[in-house]
């Protein structure tokens, strides 16, 4: 079972689509800062990772950096995830290294089936 | 053109008289010597013989004084008078022909006074011509005076033809700044003469932002309508007053950002409401309907493992008694999350494009804002070159500019670099601004330290985030691909009308492609410039005494304009010098200026340059200049004062030959020039009447054919041939 990383501040959210996510049949872990996202990911790397831009502390785009910054994990499927919806904080996720970038709110079985693809694409 | 014919030189007539009178004389005497010796007459008609033989003499001794005084002296003063009347012709102090043009005298006294009353019905009739037109400009000029837009004119060679009051209050420090003065020496731009090259006919106005100092000045140029290429400029400070939009919009986008994380939980809870409820409603109905199906149980209830049974049990049973109404408002939740959703992802689109459009957002060339930036970096070690393709965009200039500051000077003292390369790159509706240097990329958590900092220098001191937000932009950094350079990249909106490089090579006007290369030189230009039209500057100096090539030096520079035939009142330079040496008492008498007057005036050497920035496109024009020329030529000042120059001195021999007397205080009296009380001999005061003069010679010069400045500068040098001929 792929396991997907969700970091994100908002409980509510993370409630919603920690439930959504395991009825897709994934195995999710939360996080809730930069921080901990980064230990998570140290601990057991994820086979996902949905990063939400606006977090406590550290930003969704310095965990981004710093996680395509590890050699060991520049393949990692990464999905952005942000309220602003602005389309130049999209270029720069990109630019940054993110695979894809996701506004909220969003239609959870677009992001179920965008997190299919990538995992698809990154097994193959 | 030919030299003035007039009647001989009065030395000349005096001389030839005297020589003839002398050898007649002469020539007399020894005929009467010699036939007194053949005959040797006694008594009377030895008297008779003598008288004789030099009644021939006398008589053209007398002859000539009588030609002198009744011809020649009038013929003079009637020179004089006829001069004047051309010159000044509303002077007053006639006098009538002598002599034997003393019989002129009716006919010139009808002449005159015809001239004068043709002359006062012309004026008559222009003055009354003019009251009307001058009514009509009072009311267009309290117009424009009252304007609060600063307005600028500029004529077909960018030349400043009218500004208002705003203008002038705008540019009043400004050095560029004056009626005749180029464009360019106010605003050295290479994007406005761009956009004044390719200003549409039709009167169609383009946009430009303009630095001026420590401002940005949004300008609108447009071509004025059926004139000779004349150039309407208003402008607007753009530096006041944006931070209120700003403070709008950044609510505006705060506000958008809550609406969508609420959004998100909203939709995401409705979801999940939904699989719920078809889960839990499906176990229900399996559990209610039959033992038999336990297979189904469980494949159903691992999918839902996080769902604790305390809370499924309370869904099931109220879905067991009212599962039609819950399903279908569940449903309802979920359709208008959905709905939600839509009219948020609107709304940002919505709030985007005013972004985007934004009014304070104002097309920008790029080279102008490294430039500008690269002078307001003046102070420090740090240098940007620009590099690749210069591009359009759109941005609120002067908060840029401190924000590009900020970030350079920080990124210099962070990577440890003195230089920085900066270049434009071209992307999908955005411009990307990078600063590029040698090194590594900076992190995200360094650009999100200098993106909360604050700007003390803009009004309200807004941080770089919120200006990034303004321009819908970030900041991001990359390693180039050569794994040498990083950049510091930002985001601006493109200017959709040159979205493309500007410098893709466009159809060419066809002025272009014919001529520049034979159009005639600038010096060709002003050569034949019409002498009414020639910007002058009329200067004298005052000096310790005459011997400039010993050691008398300059102690006075004065000068003022005359431009477009007008001598402009207040454009004048008056600047004491301090020669470096004592003022002779016996100088002192004449100019009245003493060692005290001169204390902390600045040298030559830096006077000269002053006056020479002074001087501009304009042509010199001195009373004797070769004096004044090298007065200032003492070493030690090596400014080149290279334009070409009209001398009064010369001029006044050229066009009276015959006449004596060609000092200033002749010519201001032949010409009824006065000076003004207490001028006469003060630098200032020389000039003014020196330029007074030429006005007043101009009209003789015309009525003569002297019609350019070559023609004047012409005639001005066969009367220096012949004084050289002649000394």
């Amino acid at each position: 079972m792929a396991k997907v990383l969700v970091v994100d501040d908002e409980p509510n959210i993370v409630l919603s689509l920690e439930f959504l996510m395991q009825q897709a049949g994934f195995e999710v872990v939360t996080a809730e800062d930069g921080e901990s996202a980064l230990t998570r990911v140290a601990e057991a790397p994820p086979d996902l990772v949905l990063l939400d831009i606006s977090l406590p502390g550290i930003s969704g785009f310095d965990v981004l950096e710093r996680l395509r910054a590890n050699p060991t994990l520049t393949r990692l499927p990464i999905i952005m995830l942000t309220a602003h919806g602005r389309e130049v904080e999209r270029e720069k996720g990109l630019a940054l290294g993110a695979d894809d970038y996701i506004t909220k709110p969003f239609s959870t079985q677009a992001l179920v089936d965008k997190v299919k693809t990538l995992l698809d694409e990154s097994a193959a | 053109m030919s030299p003035p014919v007039g009647p001989p030189r009065r030395q000349h007539l005096i001389g030839a008289w005297l020589l003839l009178s002398g050898l007649s004389l002469f020539g007399g005497a020894f005929l009467a010597l010699w036939l007194e010796s053949r005959l040797a007459p006694a008594g009377a008609e030895r008297i008779a013989l003598w008288g004789g033989c030099l009644v021939g003499a006398g008589l053209l001794f007398l002859l000539g004084l009588l030609l002198e005084r009744r011809l020649f002296a009038p013929l003079r003063h009637l020179q004089v008078q006829i001069a004047r009347m051309v010159a000044s012709p509303d002077a007053r102090d006639d006098y009538r022909p002598e002599g034997w043009l003393s019989g002129l005298g009716p006919d010139l006294l009808r002449l005159r006074e015809h001239w004068r009353q043709d002359r006062s019905q012309l004026a008559g009739a222009h003055a009354a011509g003019a009251r009307g037109a001058a009514r009509i400009r009072q009311e267009l000029e309290a117009l424009l005076q009252v304007l609060d837009t600063p307005l600028l004119l500029c004529d077909r060679h960018r030349r400043l033809l009218l500004f208002n009051q705003a203008a002038e209050a705008l540019f009043s420090e400004h050095p560029g700044f004056g009626l005749g003065k180029r464009l360019e020496g106010l605003f050295d731009l290479a994007s406005l003469s761009e956009a004044l090259d390719r200003l549409p006919a039709d009167g169609t106005s383009r946009e430009l932002l303009v630095p001026l100092k420590d401002r940005w000045l949004h300008g609108c140029l447009r071509r004025v309508p059926n004139s000779d290429h004349e150039t309407l400029i208003t402008l607007t400070d753009s530096t006041a007053a944006w931070h209120c939009e700003m403070d709008t919009r950044v609510r505006l986008t705060e506000c958008l950002t809550a609406v969508r994380r609420h959004g998100a939980g909203l939709s995401s809870a409705a979801e999940a409401l939904g699989h719920l409820h078809s889960s839990t409603h499906a176990t229900n109905r399996a559990t209610n309907r039959a033992t038999g199906h336990k297979h189904d149980q469980e494949t159903q209830l691992p999918a839902a493992p996080s769902i604790p049974s305390h809370e499924a049990l309370p869904a099931a049973s109220l879905g067991s008694r009212e599962a039609p109404l819950s399903s279908r408002l569940a449903d309802i939740i979920d359709e208008e999350s959905q709905g939600l959703g839509q009219a948020i992802d609107q709304l940002g689109k919505s709030l985007e494009a005013l972004q985007r459009q934004g009014e304070r957002l104002a097309p920008l060339w790029s080279n102008d804002l490294w430039q500008a930036l690269n002078d307001h970096l003046a102070g420090s070690s740090l240098v940007l070159t620009p590099i690749g393709m210069p591009a359009w965009f759109k941005a609120d200039a002067p908060a840029l500019l401190v924000m590009l500051e900020a970030l350079t000077s920080r990124l210099g003292e962070l990577a440890e670099v003195r230089h920085l390369d900066a270049e434009v790159c071209l992307g999908n509706r955005r411009v990307y601004l990078d600063l590029i240097w040698l090194g590594t990329p900076m992190t995200q958590h360094q650009l999100a330290g200098w993106k909360a900092l604050r700007l003390d220098a803009l009004p309200l001191s807004p941080r770089i985030e919120d200006l990034l937000h303004q321009h819908d932009s970030d900041l991001w950094s990359l390693q180039d691909p050569d794994g040498r350079h990083a950049r510091l990249r930002c985001p601006l909106p493109a200017v959709e009308r040159v979205g493309a490089p500007l410098t893709r090579p466009s159809p060419r006007p066809e002025f272009h492609d014919f001529g520049i290369a034979d159009l005639p030189p600038p010096e060709a230009e002003l050569a034949a410039c019409p002498l009414a039209q020639l910007e002058v500057v009329a200067f004298d100096t005052e000096t310790t005494g005459l011997a400039l090539r010993q050691d008398d030096r300059v102690i006075s520079i004065g000068a003022c304009r005359i431009v477009n035939g007008r001598l402009l009142a207040d454009d004048t330079f008056d600047v004491r010098v301090d020669p470096g040496r004592p003022i002779p008492p016996a100088s002192t008498a004449i100019h009245g200026l003493t060692d005290s007057d001169v204390l902390g005036a600045p040298p030559l050497s830096q006077a000269l340059p002053r006056f020479r920035d002074y001087l501009g496109d304009a042509v010199i024009l001195a009373h004797n200049a070769a004096f004044d020329l090298l007065a200032l030529q003492s070493p030690g000042a090596e400014v080149a004062l290279n334009m070409p120059v009209l001398d009064t001195l010369l001029l006044s021999r050229a066009l009276d030959p015959s006449l004596d007397g060609h000092d200033l205080d002749s010519l201001a009296d032949r010409y009824a020039l006065s000076f003004a009380e207490g001028t006469r001999h003060t630098a200032l005061g020389d000039a003014r009447v020196t330029a007074e003069l030429w006005l007043a010679m101009r009209t003789r010069l015309e009525a003569r054919g002297v019609q350019t400045l070559a023609d004047a500068l012409a005639l001005q040098s066969s009367a220096f041939d012949h004084q050289d001929a002649s000394a």
